[in-house]
This record gives C-alpha cells, structure tokens and sequence, in this order.
C-alpha cells in the first residue's frame, strides 16, 4: 500500500510535514532548487502555490521557514546562479550533505551519552532549554542507550536575569546591543554600547564579556546589573578569533583571586562551616586557638559584603578596611530598617 | 512539541529506523521518551513524506516507504523505502554551546573526573556542531569530596553519616540513605532518608560537615521513595512574612512568594508575602539584601530581622 500526499487545497498541511518536506527536497538536490521550483513542487507549498497570481504570503512563509529550519543547525544554503550574479529570482537552495550529517567518525559511548542526557538536563527551566531537548533527540537518532546511574542527578541552572536571552540571541548573531548599566558606587546607570564576545558564569553569576564600541576595550559586566532592556542597535561585527569565554573565565579568575579578605567567624556556627566549604578558602595565617579567622577569595566586594552581612554576628571582617566597612554599614541599614 | 520540535524529532527517527531493520513502536517509544502514539504519527507522516523527484509530483518511488501490514497488525517498524536522508543531523551551535556548558556546569561531579575524557567529548560535540559553539561556558570546579562519597555510599548500599548544622543553626549527626542529588545554580543538596527524623530530607551540601560512608546498610533507595518535584514543601506550620522589596530585585525572593500571594506596587516597591519555615532562615536571608527589602510583619519577624543586623554592626563597635 501507498498513500499519495494529499493534493486538494482544501486539506491543511501540517507545519512538521511542510518543513521536513522542504529539508528533503533541499537535501536530495545537487544544484539547489529556484525559489519558484520549491513553491510550485514541494509538499506543503505546492497546495497554495498560484501558477499565474501573487504568491506573496506563500514567499513570506518560505522566508520564515528558512529562518526555522537554519535555527536547528541545518545549513541551509544560497546558490547564485553562475551567469545571473545578483538576480534573486535565479538564487538556488540547497542543503549540502557533508555539512548537514554528523561526521561518521563522531559516536558516543553509553557513558558519554550519560553524561549529555545530565548536561541536557541541566537547562530544563532554564533558556536554553528549547536547544539541550533537540540535542538530546538528535543524539538519540544515534542509538545509543545511556548507562543506568547510581545516583540520580536533578541538576538544574536557572538564569534568573532577564539579559541573559537578549545577549545570547546577540552573541549568535554578531550583533551590537546597548543596555543601561550600574556600577556600584555610582549614582546613575550609564549607557553602554558593546560587541558582546562570552557569556560566562563564574561563582554562581552570569557575566557577559563585551568590547565597548567607542574604546574598543573588552569588559566584563555582571548580568544582574544590567538595568531595563538589552537593545539590538542594528549594526553587526565579526567576532575576533580565539576563545573568548576561556579569556572571559581567566580575568575573572585573576581578580577573584588578587581580592583577599580575612574574616573571624564564630565556632560552630552556620558561617564557619560554609565559608569554610567555599571554594578556595583557607585558614589565616594569623588565626590562634581563640580566634577562627580564614581567608577567603571574591570577586566583587559589594556582593561579597551582601553575603557576609547575611551571617549577622557569626562574622567579624578583619580586612580589608572598605570590606569591613561595607559590611558594617550594611547591618546598620538593615537593623535601622527594622527598628 | 512545537513544530521545530517535531522536525527535530522527524529528522532524528529516520536515520535510527534505518539502522533498525524492524523495531517495535515500544521500544522506539522507550529510546526516545516520547508516547508509543506519537511514533506511530511520526511514522504515518514519514510513510507518506518524500522529494518531487524528476517528475516533480512526488511519484511512488520518491517517497519513503513502510511495510504497512507489519505496522498496521504488529505494531513493527520496517522502512522499505527510504530517500534523501542516510545519518543523523548535527547539532546546531547553540545546542552544542548548551551542553558543553551543561557538562562544565557539571564539573564537580565525580562522573566528571575523567577531564581527559570530558575534553574529549567536548570537542566531539564541537565538531558535530554545524557552526562554531556559542561563546557560553561556566567556571571549571573540582571534584566535589562530598559527592564522590554520596556516590560510593549508593552504590555500597551503605547509610552515609555526616554532621549537619540546619538553618536554625543546630547541629546534629545525621545518618542517611541518599536518594538524589539536586542543584539550584551555585547550590547543591542531597535528599535522602534520614534515620534520625525517620522521614525524607533535604541537606545542603555545604552544611555538611565530616562525611563518612559507614557499613550499616541503607533501609530506603530511590526506587521505593517518590521524591516531591519540588526541592522546598510548604508546609501547614509555615510563617507567613509580608516584605517590601525593590521591583527588580522581586526576582530574588520568587521561590519563597507563594502561589497566590497578594501584590501591590508602588513607586518601584512591591509589597508581598513570603513563606518560611522558621525566622533563622527569614533574619539571614534579610540581612543578606540590605536596603533591597523590608519586613512590614509581623513585628516579631522585624525583630528577629533588628536583633540579627543589630548583634552584627555591634561586633565591630567593641
């Protein structure tokens, strides 16, 4: 038995059927397909496709579709036409194999397959959840069956800031975005305008590494400082070789670990055993039996002050002076606040 | 699934079928963790589906194909036809950016330790990618102690014992069959069944302190537990606090704002309520957001709040 793929107008061609249609027809051409060729043969277009009319509304559905079909990683590509330079009307379409199919020397154990589902798993609330649930198909047309694990794992990184999304969208495409931006200490949020680079998450905060477009310097900027919208201005850039978001990571680290503070914490209390499981945290040098002082890494000393004004009396700061200070008066707030 | 969704999912079930000569819709169903009835649509779909072809009007030889009897009466797949696509599709730049963040994010589980081996399964999903990843990483961390010994408790079939100071800021030791293992961003927790409290508890990892895999066998495993989806249950003895708290920072507090908590905004403030289980958690959380939010009420709440911040700007008076 066959069944023909319906041809009366009448009858509605599911989304899914039109889209994998068009992969098919683009995939199984070597030359590419004119634009009049897709509409007028393949299934789901052809339906409406007028053969002396306006095809308008058909066109603009094509449009779209090639945007959503390039989105799943499906190299879509443009063919000009090798006498006809510049005529859009004879650009072809095609899907090449070799940059469409997984590499044949590209396989996962169960082990490593293991590891992806929990990867995956990391982003299901998260933005990047729609792309980690088709990777995870994707990698199921392999075959693979994932390693039963000992423990389960719920893993979960939800990005909380709005900026997140916008930047990533930006990132992908190359494109200059503006945002109002407020640094602690300053009155006012300013307006920046960057190329974003990497979106990086180091101590638990997002940070996006950017080149300002007036000085031409990279920056690093906290998400969670980022006020109002994140605005696409129109303009693109090529980004710059290298891997960004490793020398994202590494200046971050590098002032992480040129900031050192020492803090007295009280015995036994919720601040000694968490700040002691914090990562690189160390006992003072200048810690005696009757004084439990450790030195502690940040990155940001107005965030680390919020944190250590969360213990209340179980810290004492030490060092530096401004954190000492910032920290003081942050529980003088808080309990005039309540007072 | 949205349209993508089911394209994805079509161009990833063919080349699977063509590796199988015959597979039953369950186990397809079982492989990729879809209903059987969603692979049988996909398969109906896929059956009927092809190119033009030379004569452009999609003849019987440029379709896929099915043995339909099989998969009519048996409920078996066996493609007899196939055209245009032979292996599975890459990954999109930003589906390979998402898990290789996913498996840094990972970094300090102990199935992790193998960082040859992580490297290695980075660049294959780099290169199985059909652009460049996307610029998105998270930090490196070491292996996490804790968690390699939860693991080994697990798989011993042995309690794991460990001093635990809770949120009130007592310190009791604990002796525990894990269950599972849970993180919200930057925190981790194990569930598991506490023999001390005789009930399924949540510990923070980075409360824990001294862990040690014991020899006396666990009583409860995960396959006998069902684990709330929530890491935090309300409780019938919870407090309820209303709060005022800067609009952009209402973000911050959302797990703790109940479902249905009255709201109100005014002059960039919102005025609303959260749920806690007792004040130690409440003053802590307070004083960790000064200027950002305020407790209304109760006045017992705002007073545990005062006397906290208060016992804290004292220490450097002295």
């Amino acid at each position: 038995m066959n069944l023909v793929p319906h041809d009366s107008p009448a009858q509605r061609v599911p989304v899914e059927e039109r889209l994998f249609s068009l992969v098919l027809a683009l995939l199984a051409t070597e030359n590419g397909l004119t634009k009049t060729e897709i509409l007028s043969t393949v299934q789901g277009y052809r339906q409406a496709f007028k053969r002396s009319g306006d095809n308008a509304n058909l066109e603009r559905k094509f449009e779209r579709d090639k945007d959503d079909i390039r989105e799943l990683g499906v190299p879509l590509e443009t063919v000009q036409a090798p006498g006809d330079p510049g005529n859009n009307q004879n650009l072809r379409y095609r899907i090449p194999r070799g940059a469409y199919e997984l590499p044949t020397d590209i396989s996962f154990s169960a082990e490593e397959t293991t590891l992806l589902n929990l990867a995956a798993m990391v982003w299901r609330e998260g933005s990047l959840s729609a792309e980690s649930r088709r990777a995870l198909l994707k990698l199921r047309s392999l075959g693979v069956t994932a390693d039963e694990p000992v423990i389960g794992y719920a893993p979960r990184l939800r990005v909380r800031d709005a900026a997140f999304e916008p930047l990533s969208a930006a990132l992908d495409r190359g494109a200059y975005v503006r945002f109002a931006y407020l640094k602690p200490g300053e009155a006012e949020a300013r307006v920046r305008t960057v190329a974003p680079l990497a979106l990086v998450q180091h101590q638990g905060r997002w940070h996006v590494y950017a080149e300002e477009r007036d000085t031409g310097v990279p920056k690093t900027f906290l998400l969670r400082r980022i006020i109002g919208a994140v605005v696409a201005t129109g303009e693109t850039f090529e980004a710059p070789e290298g891997d960004a978001s490793a020398r994202a990571l590494r200046e971050l680290e590098e002032v992480w670990n040129g900031n050192t503070a020492v803090v007295e914490v009280e015995p036994g209390s919720d601040a000694a055993t968490r700040l002691n499981k914090r990562r690189g945290t160390a006992v003072a040098a200048s810690a005696d039996a009757d004084h439990h002082l450790l030195e502690l890494h940040y990155s940001d000393a107005n965030i680390f002050a919020d944190e250590l004004a969360g213990f209340g009396p179980e810290v004492l700061v030490h060092s530096p002076d401004s954190l000492r200070d910032a920290v003081r008066s942050r529980l003088e707030t808080t309990a005039a606040d309540h007072g | 699934m949205q349209a993508q969704d089911k394209l994805t999912f079509l161009l990833s079930l063919v080349p699977y079928l063509i590796e199988r000569d015959r597979v039953s819709v369950t186990e397809v169903a079982t492989h990729f963790g879809v209903r059987p009835e969603q692979i049988r649509d996909a398969v109906r779909l896929i059956a009927v589906s092809g190119v033009p072809g030379e004569t452009t009007t999609y003849q019987s030889e440029d379709l896929f194909d099915i043995a339909w009897d099989d998969f009519e009466q048996n409920d078996q797949i066996v493609l007899t036809n196939q055209v245009a696509i032979d292996d599975s599709p890459r990954f999109s730049a930003r589906e390979a950016s998402a898990l290789i963040a996913g498996l840094q994010y990972l970094s300090s589980l102990p199935e992790n330790a193998d960082r040859a081996a992580i490297a290695s399964l980075t660049s294959k999903l780099s290169q199985g990618a059909s652009a460049m990843p996307s610029p998105v990483a998270v930090e490196d961390s070491e292996t996490d102690a804790t968690l390699a010994l939860i693991r080994e408790s697990v798989s011993s079939g042995v309690q794991l014992q460990f001093d635990y100071l809770s949120s009130r800021g007592d310190g009791e030791q604990r002796r525990v069959d894990p269950l599972r293992v849970e993180s919200v961003d930057a925190d981790w927790y194990l569930r598991g069944w506490c023999h001390l409290r005789e009930a399924v508890r949540t510990f923070r990892l980075d409360r824990m302190s001294n862990p040690v895999v014991t020899t006396e066998p666990i009583s409860h495993n995960a396959a006998d537990v069902t684990l709330p989806d929530t890491l935090f249950e309300p409780s019938a003895d919870d407090l309820v606090v209303t709060i005022d708290i800067a609009a952009a920072a209402e973000g911050l507090l959302a797990d703790y704002i109940p479902d249905g908590a009255q709201r109100s905004e005014h002059d960039g403030r919102v005025r609303t309520s959260v749920r806690v289980s007792h004040y130690h958690g409440l003053k802590r959380l307070l004083a960790s957001m000064p200027g950002v939010a305020t407790v209304v009420g109760p006045p017992e709440a705002r007073a545990a709040v005062a006397e906290w911040a208060a016992a804290g700007a004292a220490r450097y008076r002295s």
